[in-house]
């Protein structure tokens, strides 16, 4: 049925709340209830699957005025020393306006990797140009608070089109 | 150490990369040409400033940036160095090359009966052409083929001939086994490379989403998102024949009208 990642059984959505982008705490579950929700970790600095996965779900978007108008794409930086909420609003608009930015302390970012169920971000290398290790997939919830599926790197754009409607009608 | 540019999978970064393979791909038959010319006294210098010509766009089309960027980053820059292969080392290859060269060189390959045999049949060539057109530039197959070193190098010397194959009834260096007919010269390259490529660039242009996953998922240089990517890649295939085609098919009209007025 579905061309992502199956999650069986489907994971609950999780509950923390980090701050926005304008500075406003974001209470995740209370904001993006009866939506589809696309949960994405990551950071600003990303020189790869970040900026790919991003640009994918903002090509989809795109695509599907529909689904964008009842969906939240927010993404959860895992580096918070770097990614301030301005950092983290120029990056997110180079793809798409709407898409929540979220950050916190460290020991805020990594509660809420471990309530979305995926591994923690580990910090690779030192000084100033250190990356980030963390987790690709994107996880999507349904209206209904549910993920079924999960997204990793290197999903095609036909494959979250499929997807995407089918999610939103689970509700 | 990289011999040929493939898709590299990380950010695009204009550090310069070291492709030693693509060096000796022109390095070797540039030297063998030069030696060949001057043992044989070669006094044709339009000839040989032709193929190496050839042999530069062949470098500049192949190397680092042109090549990484092509091999594993935008579309349209894979589809750029297609129409610089195709239509533009092919046939300045076919322009430099001598025709005691030609004939010394498809003895020594043992290839003077399938040049003779296919410099007549313009169907067989034409045919040929946008069959390595269309298996090269299928999502399979640029996604199988780019992903490695010796695919990516597959790919571009699929090209290379099939541009040979297409310039060789109309540019053979061996002046009895061309076409001499203008009318059938000028149809066939109209329809072999003016029309029938029109049809998988249109798939490109036209698309709804990104074919290719290579570049789908390549991390992005500039503005330019994967599909509009696509679709310049289209419009290149597209316009980028345009010149050289229609350029070739005036040159033959003029040429035809010539010689009719001689008569």
């Amino acid at each position: 049925m579905f061309d992502g990642t199956v999650l069986e059984p489907p994971e609950p959505k999780p509950e923390f709340v980090l701050t926005d982008t304008k500075g406003q705490p974001f209470d995740f579950a209370t904001e993006t209830e009866g939506k589809l929700t696309l949960l994405y970790f990551g950071y600003t600095f990303c020189p790869d699957i970040c900026p790919v996965q991003l640009a994918q779900l903002a090509a989809v978007m795109d695509r599907l005025p529909d689904v964008e108008r009842n969906t939240v794409v927010v993404f959860v930086t895992v580096d918070p020393e770097r990614d301030t909420p301005e950092v983290i609003r120029a990056f997110l608009d180079n793809f798409n306006s709407t898409f929540v930015g979220l950050t916190g302390t460290v020991d805020q970012v990594e509660a809420a990797q471990r309530a979305a169920g995926v591994p923690v971000a580990v910090k690779i290398g030192d000084g100033a140009g250190y990356s980030m290790g963390h987790a690709s997939q994107v996880i999507a919830y349904a209206p209904d608070g549910l993920a079924y599926t999960e997204y990793p790197y290197g999903t095609r754009q036909t494959q979250w089109v499929h997807d995407l409607p089918l999610i939103m009608d689970k509700s | 150490m990289k011999l040929w540019c493939s898709a590299l999978n990380k950010p695009w970064s204009w550090h310069w990369i070291a492709y030693p393979g693509v060096w000796l791909t022109v390095l070797l038959p540039t030297i063998a040409y030069l030696i060949a010319v001057r043992r044989h006294r070669e006094t044709d210098r339009k000839l040989i400033w032709t193929f190496l010509a050839a042999m530069f766009v062949f470098w500049a089309s192949s190397d680092w940036p042109v090549g990484t960027l092509g091999a594993g980053y935008l579309a349209s820059i894979h589809m750029l160095q297609y129409v610089l292969y195709t239509l533009t080392v092919a046939p300045l290859m076919l322009l430099g090359t001598p025709e005691w060269m030609a004939r010394g060189m498809l003895a020594k390959l043992h290839l003077t009966r399938v040049n003779e045999w296919l410099s007549k049949r313009l169907l067989v060539s034409g045919v040929i052409f946008n069959v390595v057109l269309v298996l090269t530039h299928s999502p399979i197959g640029v996604d199988t083929l780019r992903s490695s070193q010796l695919g990516s190098f597959a790919m571009d010397m699929s090209w290379l001939a099939s541009g040979i194959i297409l310039w060789m009834p109309i540019l053979n260096p061996i002046e009895e086994r061309r076409t001499h007919s203008f009318a059938a010269k000028m149809v066939y390259l109209f329809v072999s490379a003016g029309i029938v490529p029109i049809v998988p660039a249109s798939f490109l242009t036209f698309a709804s989403y990104p074919l290719y996953s290579t570049y789908e998922l390549a991390p992005r240089v500039g503005s330019l998102t994967a599909l509009q990517d696509q679709q310049l890649a289209g419009i290149t295939m597209k316009l980028g024949m345009v010149p050289i085609i229609w350029g070739t098919l005036a040159v033959m009209f003029f040429r035809w009208a010539a010689q009719e007025r001689v008569r």
